[in-house]
């Protein structure tokens, strides 16, 4: 456990990370480092992303799963782990 | 029903001859005669074949008769016809007919009515995709998964959807963070997100680290500081330099002396780096850290030892295995696919184990000319109690004394040492010769640099004096097999034959002791070597008398370690402070160079022919 709050704060101290969102499989965040409303946005947001991303990639395959997503927007870059349990996010500015 | 009684009487009458008044036979002769053996056209057959009855109805052949006026008129028939008529005139007014009209019932109708519910139509539409028939399909073990799920969470829910899961039960949401976050897919992933982070933060250093070309962001502003100190040392470029990539440090190792490094053999991005103090004051338990070269900021990997480590290797044939050397003559090997931080086996059962430092390890792969057990790869050992030793993995680590570095005859006043009075100099490095793995050199503390066999271990096959601290480092060159370099704290650097006795070469640049040296795995005439305060490259093609980089570090930090890559032209150096800096050379006389050189030599040459 120490471990893991361990590596989310050294993700959180990094070069131009801007926020941590962990949500689970039911798109409700449960652990954030931003405020409740942007929090609420990116979850709901990308609970929708996940579904799309995951039906295209086993619809042409079945046996084949997403493993990782990534975002690569002007501003930042949006990074998303996912598994049936739960979604992480990190947004990151890389060039800040 | 009338023309029907005359058809079968006249077809009954056939069956008699017909004669008219002169006796001619003029009996009708059917018009057609099917001939019997003919097989008879059957209809289109529609019913089935096992009803034959109907067949046969319809299979009457049809026949047609041939009626001539004579038969028509015949006397049978006449007489018909005359009565016939007799009958239609005397029925008029004749008390045998009488007329009468009848009336049919008409019932009375009635309406009747049904009601029924209305039938409710529903539309119901499944979306079925091709990954969701997939899962039906494969996942029958999917209903018992729920059902562990929610022995878990301690309450007796119907393994329904989630969502009336979280009806049920409204402290859903915590116990199953916490859950989340102890599964071990959620740490994983949490690891392999940190070193997306990281890439997206080091990717031009960890471009040219491996020689791609180091592409800007399109969307980065890029600050005018760093661009001019870039400029800067590109415009100094044509000599050759070090760049500094990144360094691997964390709050672990502050502090820490870097006492050797090494990559492992099968994963050429996982560096193991030891920390432990080279000298007696300051002792500290040590440290082994795996450094991955895809997070700089933390070790993958991290192992606290009771003392601190001055030697490390990992193991050619088992990966993972990396064996390690510390100030307290311990030897222990380590499994790093573990987080575990108890090593797989620990010299210190061993009876026969060092007494001193062990100075350095080399796993070492004994594959020719060598019968039994030999074969194989063995732990190599050598300590500063002036033993070189093989390790066994048996039952425990044992060891087998290779050679003992005894010091050479001494003549003291006139006379001679007492020969049985054996004094063992401190072994402070070996290296074995890449072809031929029975040779190898050892340097000790004398400065003697002893070469020995491996079959023999009484003598030694010959012996190099010349330098007079003690020697640090032997290598041999990974390109010409009978040249070797070595060297030593009296501030030099000798470059030997095999066979001459004395150093062809000797570097030397200000009054420094080199701590580690390394030849270039890529380039035959380039080594670099560390001395306090500095870090060298020497290109031997382009200077023997001064070094091609020099590099000077911090005030107060030694770099103690030098590590080459074995693919790309970078350079590691470790120091005094903890840290490991990655260095990549450039400018180097290098093939690439040659050409450009030429290729703009031809460039301004093609211009210089067109203006004339």
């Amino acid at each position: 456990m120490a471990e893991v709050e361990e590596t989310i704060k050294r993700i959180q101290s990094q070069k131009g990370v801007q926020g941590i969102i962990i949500v689970n499989a039911e798109g409700i965040p449960i652990k954030s480092t931003l405020d409740n409303s942007s929090t609420v946005q990116y979850a709901g947001n990308v609970h929708q992303l996940l579904l799309k991303a995951r039906g295209m990639v086993r619809d042409i395959d079945p046996q084949n799963d997403l493993t990782f997503l990534r975002v690569r927007s002007k501003k930042n870059e949006i990074m998303i782990a996912p598994d049936k349990d739960y979604f992480l996010i990190v947004i990151q500015n890389p060039t800040e | 029903m009338f023309f029907f009684s005359s058809y079968i009487s006249t077809f009954l009458y056939l069956l008699r001859q017909v004669f008219d008044e002169h006796g001619q036979d003029v009996t009708p002769h059917p018009l057609y005669n099917p001939d019997p053996g003919v097989l008879q056209p059957k209809q289109g057959k529609i019913f089935p074949a096992h009803d034959t009855s109907w067949t046969t109805v319809t299979d009457f052949p049809s026949v047609a008769f041939q009626t001539t006026n004579a038969s028509f008129t015949g006397p049978f028939t006449k007489e018909r016809n005359k009565a016939y008529t007799e009958l239609c005139k005397n029925r008029l007014g004749n008390d045998k007919y009488v007329e009468r009209s009848m009336q049919t019932f008409n019932d009375a109708p009635k309406t009747k009515e049904v009601q029924s519910d209305s039938i409710t139509m529903v539309d119901k539409a499944v979306m079925s995709s091709t990954w969701d028939m997939y899962d039906s399909f494969c996942n029958k073990g999917d209903a018992s998964e729920n059902i562990v799920v929610s022995a878990e969470g301690k309450k007796a829910t119907v393994p329904d959807s989630s969502s009336m899961n979280h009806l049920l039960n409204p402290s859903g949401p915590d116990q199953n963070f916490e859950l989340i976050l102890q599964s071990d897919k959620f740490k994983q992933d949490l690891a392999v997100m940190e070193r997306v982070v990281l890439a997206n933060i080091f990717q031009p250093k960890l471009a040219a680290y491996r020689q791609l070309p180091v592409i800007e962001d399109p969307d980065c502003v890029q600050t005018q500081i760093e661009e001019e100190s870039w400029t800067e040392q590109s415009k100094n470029s044509l000599s050759p330099f070090l760049e500094h990539l990144w360094v691997f440090k964390c709050e672990l190792t502050k502090g820490r002396n870097v006492s050797s490094m090494t990559w492992n053999k099968k994963n050429p991005d996982l560096l193991a780096v030891g920390y432990g103090q080279l000298d007696f004051k300051d002792q500290k338990p040590g440290l082994v850290c795996c450094w991955s070269l895809k997070n700089p900021t933390w070790p993958d990997r991290i192992f606290h030892c009771e003392s601190g480590v001055t030697a490390l290797d990992f193991s050619a044939c088992n990966a993972n295995q990396l064996a390690v050397g510390m100030y307290d003559g311990t030897i222990a090997i380590y499994n790093v696919q573990t987080t575990e931080q108890t090593p797989i086996i620990d010299s210190s059962d061993c009876a026969n184990m060092h007494a001193c430092p062990v100075w350095q390890l080399r796993w070492v792969d004994h594959d020719t000319g060598l019968a039994g057990e030999d074969k194989g790869e063995m732990l190599i050992s050598v300590s500063g109690d002036g033993r070189i030793s093989k390790w066994i993995h048996y039952k425990g680590l044992e060891c087998v004394d290779l050679m003992k570095l005894k010091s050479p005859n001494m003549i003291v006043n006139n006379q001679r040492w007492n020969p049985k009075i054996l004094s063992l100099a401190p072994g402070l490095c070996f290296d074995f010769h890449p072809n031929d793995s029975k040779v190898y050199l050892a340097g000790t503390e004398e400065g003697h640099i002893h070469k020995c066999s491996y079959s023999y271990n009484e003598q030694f096959l010959e012996t190099y004096k010349a330098h007079t601290g003690p020697v640090y480092k032997v290598t041999w060159s990974p390109f010409c097999p009978d040249i070797f370099l070595s060297c030593s704290s009296d501030w030099t650097i000798y470059l030997w034959r095999q066979d001459l006795s004395k150093p062809v070469l000797g570097f030397t640049s200000g009054q420094k002791v080199v701590f580690d040296i390394m030849w270039s795995p890529h380039c035959a005439t380039v080594f670099g070597a560390v001395r306090e305060g500095k870090v060298e490259i020497w290109d031997l093609r382009v200077s023997s008398l001064d070094p091609t980089i020099v590099s000077v570090t911090n005030p107060g930090v030694n770099p103690t370690a030098l590590l080459f890559t074995p693919e790309t032209d970078c350079v590691l150096v470790g120091d005094s402070e903890g840290q490991v800096t990655v260095y990549k050379l450039k400018n180097l006389p290098a093939l690439e160079d040659v050409i450009r050189t030429t290729l703009s030599s031809k460039h301004t040459l093609g211009k210089t022919d067109r203006d004339a």
